[in-house]
């Protein structure tokens, strides 16, 4: 333990590493765990908080608790068998977490993908965005508990609408989630013009419910008290810490992969950018709702222009070892419902170089939960649970 | 046992399960008065049906499968008309459904809740990750299986399971939970119309016409004219020639965009500008570097990412001149439209340590920490250099190349 002897830290940001010796000749302080089994951590996440009295001076979360040793794994893996390893870190959208590590080992081999698979991976990764966003309100609706009609109630109706996509997930790859549709070059199942009639009702039917939610959220005053003004997050410091996505953008910052650097098909479908000024949990929460809408609209537009052709082009993977890289770095990133994830990879490790050397993932829950420790001091306990909720972290890829 | 990592836990044989059925104390007793047996035996049946019919969960759903986990308690699958509430506390719970990974650092905690619960209990491991550890397996941080530190009742294998499979399994456990107090211990099928009603409440967007196999033929199709469309080479593996034959993807490039950006990188070091890496700058000027590039517009931290380099290797693969080395990747981004990644690396000598990044972007702190566990690069001067991924008395840097992937943590190996 070397911590707190040096402290370097600037005046440009509240120190987050407070020495609480000082604190505690007071005898006021009370240290609360909060995790690693919380039902409000989103997972296996651990806080500890000092409080005075209900006013929380000082948080130094504790990640890890699911650190799988995933990048040690993909050392281990040839290329192609890392797809379905991947699946597994944001677990609530597997489909743009197996489209960041296609992308990166695209780049690094130079593979171009068809029009099709471009636009598949895009609609794909937003009728994904669709069903994180609700699972996002849901669990946040459940974490502010008893005032919104038990909580559960929100919950339960943003599940209804999450199993219609993952319904039509199921008809296209034959996985609820873990799809293992993503392959280097494009996808490897086709949809079928019937899969585009049942996406179209099932779209009508979340656009027609939408009202519904809105009233027991956004547009309900205890949700409105619960939220406003909690966690305010200033916009430069959201950059500095690396926070992107829906939590950056709630910061007023205008920047969104989809639009600043298109990848898949977003250089011909453009998207609107969803941007709110408060920095403060409602804000975070406005921008997926009105987020919602904007992909429902982007879906049809896919489905509208979805082009005719091939959905692969590189060979057919027939063996394991067959993709193989000598040298080079590359990263890439997409836009995931959660922000920017991206991979980094150094080619050239494994037998016959059909491994990786080093495979590092950029996890944008890291980054947003890297904000815990400035947002915390000075809210309330139960300020807490709305401000972890509302960052929507995914303790898959916090921890990997 | 102790919470901080040091291991003690039981290791839990076959034969164990018998003796932990539980029974009231004064059952015995109560059964040796004559004529009384009528009664009790009744009231035990009537509290049998009680007990099977409102098994309350305690979700210990730490990745995939709590997702899974959910969605059965949820709208369509509604694990409440088993019966079965899902509880948050252990107090109140008589099953444990452990969903998903379980690692070193948490199985502790897992064994604490376990022993938290009152009895009558039960456990149910639900998918592959909580029954064997399923591909993470052989990997350090990870437990093999939760059978190793607790008595399981229901394997749930799936990777995840679906809601109805979970939904089985609760069943399942229901007719053990029977058969149980009956001093029985096979556990058959459970009878046909309770597996009915697994049926989900709300139907299938698209149930009876289900044509996969319509749909593997078309990819199959697909990809026979996508070979025969595109020839390409074998994938010799120099992306320098990968290049050469089709432009590059329309993303943002590891190589410098723009010219002053590269005078940028030499007037801190930087010697060569490869196509397919970062450059390399010199670790003294390199805060000094990012602090250039934050005020030209690079506000954004992306990444941070070290990488360890055994004697032998170097950036263009085997090269018998290269000593033992650590390269430390960064990336930054500019904000708004056509967003630009301006990305370098350091390279450090085993035991060399780098000036931190936390006073120009503050999420450097996290990003060196994880560095730090993982691979044992030092930032000096950083406020807080604690291991962030692995449990603080954890021995070595795992994502060394030196480091064993199975390296043993008894008794759980």
């Amino acid at each position: 333990m070397t911590s707190m002897q040096t402290p370097t830290h600037t005046l440009k940001w509240p120190n987050p590493h407070l020495d609480m010796a000082a604190f505690e000749a007071e005898g006021e302080l009370m240290l609360l765990h909060l995790g690693p089994q919380h039902p409000s951590t989103h997972g296996v996440f651990r806080i500890d908080l000092y409080l005075d009295g209900e006013v929380i001076v000082k948080a130094v979360p504790f990640a890890g608790y699911l650190h799988r040793g995933v990048e040690k794994l993909m050392e281990r893996l040839t290329y192609v068998q890392q797809t379905p390893i991947v699946d597994k870190h944001d677990y609530v959208a597997p489909m743009t977490s197996e489209q960041a590590l296609n992308v990166a080992f695209e780049k690094l081999l130079g593979v171009e993908v068809p029009r099709r698979a471009r636009w598949l991976r895009s609609l794909f990764a937003e009728l994904q965005r669709i069903a994180s966003h609700l699972l996002a309100l849901g669990t946040l609706s459940i974490d502010l508990g008893g005032a919104l009609g038990g909580g559960s109630t929100l919950f339960i109706h943003c599940f209804r609408e999450r199993e219609l996509i993952m319904d039509l997930f199921e008809e296209v790859t034959g996985a609820r989630f873990h799809y293992n549709t993503h392959t280097i070059g494009g996808n490897r199942h086709d949809v079928t013009p019937e899969w585009a009639a049942h996406v179209r009702s099932a779209m009508k039917t979340i656009l027609a419910r939408l009202p519904e939610y809105d009233s027991m959220s956004i547009d309900n005053s205890i949700f409105i008290e619960r939220t406003r003004g909690v966690g305010v997050l200033d916009g430069r410091l959201a950059l500095e810490l690396g926070v992107t996505g829906p939590n950056l953008r709630a910061c007023g910052v205008d920047h969104d992969l989809r639009r600043d650097a298109p990848f898949h098909a977003y250089d011909e479908v453009p998207v609107n950018v969803i941007v709110e000024q408060g920095g403060d949990s409602l804000a975070r929460v406005l921008v997926r709702v009105r987020e919602v809408r904007e992909s429902i609209r982007l879906v049809e537009v896919l489905l509208e222009g979805l082009p005719e052709g091939p959905i692969c082009s590189y060979r057919p993977i027939k063996l394991v070892g067959q993709v193989k890289i000598a040298s080079g770095q590359a990263y890439a990133a997409i836009e995931t419902p959660r922000g920017e994830l991206g991979t980094f990879v150094i080619a050239g490790g494994g037998e016959g170089n059909a491994s990786p050397y080093r495979l590092k993932f950029r996890p944008p829950s890291l980054h947003s939960l890297s904000a815990l420790p400035y947002l915390l001091p000075g809210a309330t306990l139960s300020d807490a649970v709305t401000i972890l909720g509302s960052l929507d972290p995914i303790m898959g890829e916090v921890d990997r | 046992m102790a919470i901080d990592g040091k291991i003690s836990l039981p290791v839990v044989g076959p034969g164990d399960e018998r003796e932990r059925t539980y029974e009231h104390p004064l059952y015995k007793q109560l059964l040796s008065v004559p004529g009384l047996s009528l009664g009790v035996t009744s009231l035990d049946a009537l509290l049998t049906w009680g007990l099977r019919n409102s098994l309350w969960v305690f979700p210990m759903a730490t990745s995939c499968c709590g997702i899974e986990l959910m969605a059965a308690a949820a709208s369509r699958v509604d694990l409440d008309r088993m019966g079965t509430i899902v509880r948050a506390t252990p107090r109140q719970a008589d099953v444990m459904v452990v969903a998903g990974t379980i690692t070193v650092k948490m199985a502790p905690r897992v064994k604490k809740l376990w022993d938290q619960m009152p009895e009558p209990k039960w456990a149910i491991a639900m998918g592959s990750c909580a029954i064997s550890g399923d591909f993470y397996r052989d990997l350090y941080p990870v437990v093999p299986g939760i059978d190793t530190f607790l008595p399981v009742d229901v394997y749930i294998p799936g990777c995840p399971p679906n809601p109805e499979a979970l939904m089985h399994g609760l069943l399942r456990l229901q007719e053990k939970v029977r058969l149980q107090r009956l001093g029985q211990f096979a556990t058959p099928e459970p009878r046909p119309a309770l597996l009915a009603s697994t049926k989900p409440s709300i139907p299938r967007l698209n149930d009876p016409e289900r044509e996969a196999e319509t749909n593997e033929q078309q990819t199959a199709d697909a990809m026979k004219t996508a070979d025969s469309a595109v020839e390409r080479p074998e994938a010799t593996g120099s992306s320098a020639a990968s290049e050469a034959l089709s432009p590059a993807p329309a993303l943002e490039g590891t190589t410098p965009p723009a010219s002053w950006l590269e005078s940028l990188f030499a007037a801190h070091g930087a010697l060569a500008f490869p196509k397919d890496a970062p450059p390399l700058i010199s670790a003294d000027r390199h805060v000094a570097l990012a602090r250039a590039l934050q005020e030209r517009g690079y506000k954004q931290l992306v990444y941070i990412a070290a990488s360890h380099w055994l004697a032998g290797r170097g950036r263009a693969g085997a090269d018998a001149s290269e000593t033992e080395h650590f390269e430390v990747a960064f990336a930054l981004r500019t904000v708004g439209r056509a967003s630009q990644l301006a990305s370098w690396s350091v390279r450090l000598e085993p035991g060399q340590s780098l000036p931190t990044l936390t006073e120009v972007f503050a999420g450097a702190d996290w990003q060196e920490r994880e560095q730090w566990d993982l691979l044992g690069v030092k930032f000096s001067g950083h406020p807080d250099l604690r291991r962030i991924m692995m449990p603080d008395d954890w021995e070595g840097h795992p994502l060394r190349k030196d480091y064993a992937a199975d390296t043993h943590r008894a008794p759980w190996r």
